[in-house]
């Protein structure tokens, strides 16, 4: 099996974000939204995956997850892309992924920037992409979010995901129809997708997405086992 | 000794280097009346801990070897296996455990759960071995055993739950509170031997309460008696939480936490009640063994001491008393006079005399049975073998050993030292599987390989303490291997007629790189054109290739030799000329299937203050280590990387002139791993330089 085969299946692929990867002006800011324990970490695992593939290099940060708990999320969704094969490139892929875990408390965006210049100006690490699970949507407000994606441009990071826990009982949505507590700073967002459990069936709807080749509303199909997009 | 298996308990201490382990073994002692006076690990008084038997132990203040140790604790006896904590003896640590059927996972209150506790938890769960937690150093400055208890959750992923809480901390410890029985308990007398059991102090009584009730809530998931007690209200028998906890404990999906300080001797005889109520007993743990008659097939032992005898060396000592033989007791008994098979090498053993060991010191004793760990005298064996009754053949599971990443020249001083030397290696490569020598052809000097630089050094001063071997030791070298990187054909005919009978042999076939195992020979030969009396020279003749590469002269490894063709002279060929045929094929094929070299590559983690994060990662980095992650946690945090063995010599040093010498950090090895073109070339040069100058 070659790399290109392992993209093929992937959502940038499937959502037609992968030009992104390749740098713009401004560093593209996506947000995947789900009930808790639905599968928000999976889906950003496979972002995040198909950047690595795609040669660039990923900064996972975790909040409130253990580098062990975080590593095996990619060993995990690897296995179910690669049927267990052996690819003789993971180890090279591997290279492009560094996890950074926060514990909730301590998380803030002073130091997640004081540790990525760490990285950057001592030509360590320099992510193309970053990946934040766990981010405080509702406790950090519109200003701290746009400041962050300000910093992270500066860096050049050129793809940003970030995941967040909407509430079954918090019917507040945005005007494209984001869940709280994202609905008041879903314009910085380009991407936004939203898992939604149907009967037996997972759903990936798109709310928002604006350079996607598919329209905002369009439904993708997840296997509920595994999380990943569904084939055809 | 206790003939009743249910009061019989064979516990580890594992722990990070400095949690105090031996400080708590050695109060242990003290509390179970096995010593009489306590001694300091770096002690003043010049005696040292009871457990750190070798002198060795004593100067540096770490643990080397697993002394064993038994006691008496109310009704029950407690073996003791004081295990090292340093990550280069990890085979011991993974011996005692293999043996052991509970452990106590000592951690320090400050420094909490580190790396070596993660690499200790993951062997204890290899082992199913179930544990209980004990926070220790709760006297110290920044003591949290709250924050511990925490990190058991997340960081080990144990459902790690406090049994107690203290009443005051750091300096102010004063004593603790048991969350089950509700009492304040306090340890008095200058050795705090005398245990005080007083109310709840007021401020402490809503707390205590709260804490309670999680508790419970949690506990009764292992009790339908104990959920409905606690549905129905009123007050709860302290039985019913305590066999809930032990329930949990035993199937590892509960870890109960205690907590002291055993410096300041508090809260070290509640840990010997909990070891005694929770931990498993001999007949609580299924232990499978091999049998050998019947294709290796598992089975369960039985634990009865009316069955055959099943007995497991897992340690071996020389000792002032000659040669000692550490040994777990499966099923069966043994009495001093009886004869016992060794199942790896069939030999039969008259056990002379049997000993329970203290320590360094020993108690002769008439037999043992079921569940026993006791010391042999004067049996010939290595470690890990089995024996057994002459009724059934069979042997325990194989124990995990890993390769050794390491490795040095030793040169003896004189040949007084020459011979005491061969004795002494003799000796260490018996006990420790993890340790290797072998004598380099082309130097003609002795190379000894282990596990890291400090398990090398450890060998080499005993050496000179305890066999008066005098060496010099080169610089430490990596043990690289070599491999193939493609598949390539080879047909080599080696031919030789001068005079005398001549040699013929020629052998074709093709080499191709095996992902899993060192070497593998496929012998496709049809129609006879090697003759069957010489497929097996061909084989030896590849074997004796893959001793040495071509590149920098490391031993070859992956590598599948496959034949299917070949000639053969009715005179001429023979057993040599067949095996030279077939190095000469493995040279030709070698080069043309891309060879490469392959370094050993560690798992690094590296914890200290989060200020020095970032010089963290940049050593790492200067070091072509891979940062895998990193972990903040308020002001402490840990980076985990992957680095070349090579690049660590002296990372002690520069990590301790980076951070003050407030960071530490610990290596073990991960996988071994091709090395960049520079490197490679660089390691080819001095390898050519080398032969030139030879």
């Amino acid at each position: 099996m070659e790399n290109n085969e392992l993209i093929v299946n992937n959502p940038l692929r499937a959502l037609g974000l992968e030009s992104k990867v390749d740098g713009g002006i401004q560093a593209m800011m996506g947000l995947v939204m789900a009930r808790a324990g639905l599968g928000k970490t999976a889906i950003l695992v496979q972002f995040a995956l198909d950047c690595m593939l795609l040669g660039n290099k990923v900064l996972h940060v975790a909040i409130g997850e253990g580098v062990d708990k975080t590593r095996t999320w990619y060993d995990d969704i690897l296995s179910l892309l690669t049927d267990g094969e052996k690819i003789s490139s993971i180890p090279e892929i591997m290279k492009n992924r560094m996890i950074m875990t926060f514990k909730e408390s301590s998380f803030s965006k002073a130091l997640l920037e004081e540790r990525l210049d760490d990285l950057v100006k001592q030509n360590i690490y320099k992510p193309e992409c970053l990946i934040i699970d766990g981010y405080d949507f509702a406790n950090n407000d519109k200003e701290s979010l746009e400041g962050l994606r300000n910093f992270m441009n500066d860096r050049g990071l050129k793809m940003i995901w970030f995941s967040a826990v909407s509430h079954r009982d918090d019917k507040r949505v945005s005007l494209d129809g984001v869940p709280a507590p994202c609905h008041e700073v879903d314009s910085l967002f380009e991407t936004v997708l939203l898992i939604k459990p149907v009967g037996d069936l997972m759903k990936l709807d798109i709310l928002k997405c604006d350079s996607c080749k598919l329209d905002p509303g369009t439904t993708l199909m997840l296997d509920p086992s595994t999380m990943l997009i569904k084939k055809g | 000794m206790n003939k009743d298996l249910s009061k019989v308990r064979n516990i580890g201490i594992s722990a990070h280097i400095d949690s105090g382990k031996t400080t708590l073994t050695e109060r242990i002692l003290f509390y179970t009346k096995r010593i009489h006076a306590i001694h300091e690990v770096r002690g003043k008084d010049g005696v040292g801990a009871k457990m750190d038997s070798m002198e060795l132990e004593k100067e540096r203040g770490i643990t080397i070897q697993s002394a064993a140790t038994y006691c008496s604790w109310k009704s029950v006896d407690i073996n003791i296996i004081d295990t090292p904590g340093h990550v280069d003896f990890t085979v011991e640590v993974e011996r005692a455990l293999r043996v052991l059927d509970g452990a106590v996972l000592v951690l320090c209150s400050v420094g909490g759960v580190q790396s070596q506790s993660i690499t200790v938890n993951r062997q204890m769960t290899r082992y199913t071995v179930p544990r209980i937690a004990f926070i220790n150093k709760c006297d110290r400055t920044g003591a949290n055993p709250e924050k511990v208890t925490r990190q058991l959750r997340e960081k080990l992923d144990l459902n790690a739950h406090m049994m107690q809480m203290p009443i005051g901390l750091e300096s102010d410890l004063k004593g603790m509170i048991d969350l089950i029985t509700m009492k304040a308990v306090y340890f008095e007398d200058p050795n705090g031997e005398t245990i005080v059991e007083r109310e709840i102090p007021a401020e402490y009584q809503a707390e205590a309460q709260s804490k309670r009730d999680a508790l419970l809530e949690e506990v009764s998931m292992f009790s339908e008696e104990l959920m409905e007690a606690l549905l129905e209200g009123g007050d709860i028998d302290t039985r019913l939480i305590y066999d809930a906890v032990r329930k949990g404990t035993l199937t590892l999906e509960f870890t109960p936490v205690l907590m002291g300080s055993a410096y300041k001797n508090k809260g070290v005889q509640l840990l010997l009640d909990a070891v005694e109520r929770f931990l498993p007993c001999p007949t609580d743990v299924v232990n499978m063994a091999l049998d050998l008659k019947n294709e290796e097939k598992e089975f369960a032992v039985t634990n009865n001491p009316e069955d055959p005898l099943i007995m497991l060396a897992f340690k071996l000592e020389d000792g002032r008393y000659g040669q000692l033989t550490y040994t777990r007791t499966y099923q069966g008994k043994l009495s001093k006079g009886d004869t016992v098979f060794n199942s790896r090498t069939g030999k039969k053993t008259k056990i002379g005399r049997l000993c329970r060991m203290h320590s360094n010191e020993m108690e002769e004793i008439e037999a043992c049975g079921s569940g026993d760990i006791v010391a042999l005298f004067g049996v010939d064996c290595a470690s890990g073998d089995t024996f057994t009754s002459e009724e059934i053949s069979c042997s325990m599971t194989s124990m995990h050993i890993p390769e050794p990443v390491i490795s040095l020249a030793v040169i003896p001083k004189d040949n007084k030292s020459q011979m005491n030397m061969s004795k002494a290696l003799n000796r260490f490569t018996k006990e420790d599987p993890t340790f290797k020598t072998y004598v380099d052809h082309e130097t003609g000097e002795t190379i000894i390989s282990g596990m890291g630089e400090l398990h090398l050094e450890v060998y080499v001063e005993r050496m000179k303490r305890e066999y008066d071997a005098v060496v010099e030791v080169g610089a430490p070298q990596v043990a690289y291997r070599e491999t193939i990187s493609q598949k390539a054909a080879f047909s080599y005919t080696h031919k030789k007629q001068t005079g005398g009978s001549g040699q013929f042999g020629r052998v074709g076939g093709y080499m191709e790189p095996m992902d899993e195992g060192d070497y593998e020979f496929v012998d496709s030969i049809v129609g006879g054109v090697i003759p069957r009396e010489f497929i097996g020279s061909c084989d030896k003749g590849f074997k004796k290739s893959l001793e040495k590469g071509s590149l920098c002269g490391a031993s070859i490894t992956g590598v599948r030799c496959v034949i299917n063709d070949g000639a053969y002279h009715a005179v001429d060929s023979s057993d040599i000329a067949f095996q030279l045929a077939a190095i000469g094929a493995f040279k030709e094929g070698y080069l043309k299937a891309k060879p490469i070299i392959l370094e050993p590559i560690m798992k690094v983690a590296v914890e200290g203050p989060t200020e020095f994060q970032g010089s963290v990662m940049g050593s790492i980095n200067q070091r072509r280590g891979m940062i895998i992650g990193t972990t903040e946690e308020g002001s402490y945090s840990a980076v985990e990387a992957e680095v070349p063995l090579s690049e660590m010599f002296g990372y002690s040093t520069a990590l301790r002139s980076l951070t003050q010498g407030k960071a530490e950090f610990t290596m073990e090895f991960a996988s071994f791993k091709p090395v960049p073109k520079g490197v490679s070339e660089q390691l080819i040069k001095a390898y050519q330089d080398e032969r030139k100058n030879a």
